[in-house]
C-alpha cells in the first residue's frame, strides 16, 4: 500500500473530528474550512512523525494551525490566560437548567475563552482522555484538569443565568 | 481518602480517569456524603448536557477527497516515500524493547496516574533535608536528593511508588508549572537513554548503583539540562 492511501486510511477517518475542533476554535464555517485545508496539508507533510493513534495526532496539528491563525487574525482571542492555581473545589456549583436548549448551549460554549473551549470540546465532544488533551493543547495534565473545571463552572454559571426568568436578566 | 481529596478527584472520577483503586475510594466517600453525591450529580448533568445539546460540526463534502483515483495530494507522493523510509529506519532504531524500555513505560504510567489522582507528593518540602530522611525511612535504600534550585529547578517534595514491582523513590521537582518526576530505584545499571512516550519526555541513566528515570512534560532542552545537573550531583555521592 502506498503512503497516500495509508494517509487516507489512517488520517482521513478523523476529518470530522478535525473539522469540529477547527469550527469550535474559529467559531465560523468559512474560517474553519480555510484553516483545515492548511492543516491537512501540514498533516500530510508531517505524516512521518505519526506514532500510535492518528486522532490525537491530527487534532494536535489542527489545534496548532487554529492557534496560529487566531494569532494572526484575532489576536485578542488567544491572549494568554492567567492559569491561576485554582484552589476552590472543582466542578460546577450551579445545576444546569432543565430548559437548556441547543442555541443556549452553543452560545455559552462559544463565549468561553478559547483555552477553556478547546479542553471542553476535546473532552465532551471528542471524548478524549486527559492525557491526549494535554498532548493536543501542549499543556500539563494538571492544567487540563483546572481548565476543564473552570470551563464547566463558567458554562454552568452562564447557563443558569440565561435560564432564570428573563425579566431579571435583561433590562 | 478525605472528603477534600474525594471532592478534588471528583471530575477525574466522573471523566473515567481514575484507576480502580482510586475509584473505589471516591465511591466510598460518595456513599457517606450526600453533598459530594450532589456535586457528582451536577458534574454528570453538566457533561451530559454538553454532549446532548452542543453542535458537532461534521466536515463539509468540499473538504473530503474525491473517491476517484485522481486525488489532490498525488503530487506529494515522492516526498512521502522518502519521509516514510526515514520514519521506518528511525522506528527500527528506536523500538528495541528491553527491561529499561518497559520500566520507562511504567514510570510514565505512574506519573500520569499520580497527576490525575492529584497525589504527586506524599511529603511536600523544598528542603532536601526533609525529603531525604522521609524517603530513607520508608525505603530499603537512601536516595540522593540534590538541591538544584540554583539552576531554577525547585524541589517540591517526594513520594513512594513502584517500578517493576520494586519500591522506588520519586523526587518531585518543578520548573514553572511543569512537574519533573525522578524515579530512583536499585538495580543493575542500564545505559543512558532519552526518548518520548505519550507526550512526555523520558530520560534514563544509572549512577552510584541506582537507576534513574526522569519523566516530565517539560521541553526537551530544559529537561536535558536538568538531567545533566542531576547526573553530576548523583554520580559524585
Amino acid at each position: 500500500m502506498n503512503e497516500r492511501s495509508r494517509f487516507e486510511q489512517t488520517v482521513l477517518p478523523h476529518l470530522d473530528a478535525a473539522y469540529n475542533l477547527a469550527r469550535w476554535l474559529t467559531r465560523n464555517d468559512h474560517d474553519a474550512q480555510d484553516v483545515l485545508q492548511d492543516a491537512m496539508l501540514r498533516a500530510f507533510r508531517h505524516f512521518g512523525t505519526l506514532r500510535g493513534d492518528a486522532r490525537p495526532w491530527l487534532l494536535a496539528v489542527v489545534r496548532n494551525a487554529c492557534f496560529t491563525w487566531l494569532q494572526a487574525n484575532r489576536p485578542a482571542d488567544v491572549e494568554p490566560l492567567a492559569d491561576v492555581p485554582d484552589d476552590s473545589l472543582p466542578g460546577p456549583e450551579a445545576a444546569v437548567a432543565r430548559s437548556v436548549d441547543r442555541r443556549l448551549m452553543n452560545e455559552a460554549i462559544a463565549a468561553l475563552p478559547v483555552q477553556f473551549r478547546e479542553v471542553l470540546v476535546l473532552r465532551e465532544l471528542e471524548d478524549l482522555p486527559y492525557r491526549d488533551i494535554a498532548r493536543i493543547a501542549g499543556i500539563p495534565i494538571g492544567t487540563v484538569m483546572s481548565r476543564l473545571a473552570r470551563a464547566r463552572r463558567q458554562l454552568a454559571d452562564s447557563l443558569r443565568v440565561v435560564a432564570t426568568p428573563r425579566i431579571r436578566v435583561h433590562k | 481518602m478525605t472528603h477534600e481529596e474525594a471532592a478534588r478527584a471528583l471530575p477525574a472520577y466522573v471523566d473515567g480517569e481514575l484507576d480502580a483503586a482510586a475509584s473505589r475510594e471516591v465511591e466510598a466517600c460518595l456513599a457517606a456524603d450526600s453533598g459530594l453525591r450532589a456535586a457528582c450529580e451536577r458534574l454528570r448533568e453538566m457533561s451530559a448536557a454538553v454532549r446532548a445539546h452542543a453542535d458537532y460540526f461534521r466536515a463539509p463534502a468540499s473538504l473530503k477527497p474525491a473517491p476517484a483515483p485522481r486525488r489532490r495530494w498525488t503530487f506529494l507522493a515522492p516526498a512521502f516515500a522518502m519521509v516514510a523510509l526515514f520514519a521506518f529506519a528511525l522506528g527500527v532504531l528506536v523500538s528495541r524493547p528491553g527491561e529499561g524500555e518497559g520500566l520507562g513505560r511504567e514510570a510514565v504510567d505512574a506519573h500520569v496516574r499520580a497527576s490525575i489522582a492529584g497525589r504527586l507528593i506524599d511529603v511536600a518540602s523544598s528542603s532536601q533535608h526533609t525529603v531525604k530522611p522521609w524517603l530513607s525511612a520508608r525505603l530499603p535504600f537512601s536516595p540522593a536528593v540534590p538541591d538544584l534550585s540554583h539552576a531554577g529547578f525547585e524541589l517540591a517534595g517526594g513520594r513512594l511508588d513502584y517500578l517493576g514491582g520494586e519500591p522506588a523513590a520519586v523526587l518531585v521537582y518543578k520548573r514553572r508549572d511543569h512537574v519533573i518526576d525522578v524515579y530512583v530505584g536499585r538495580g543493575a545499571p542500564l545505559g543512558a537513554s532519552s526518548g518520548a512516550r505519550d507526550g512526555f519526555n523520558v530520560e534514563r541513566f544509572s549512577a552510584a548503583g541506582m537507576r534513574y528515570w526522569v519523566v516530565s512534560d517539560l521541553n526537551r532542552n530544559e529537561l536535558t539540562d536538568f538531567v545533566r545537573l542531576l547526573r553530576q550531583t548523583t554520580s559524585g555521592s
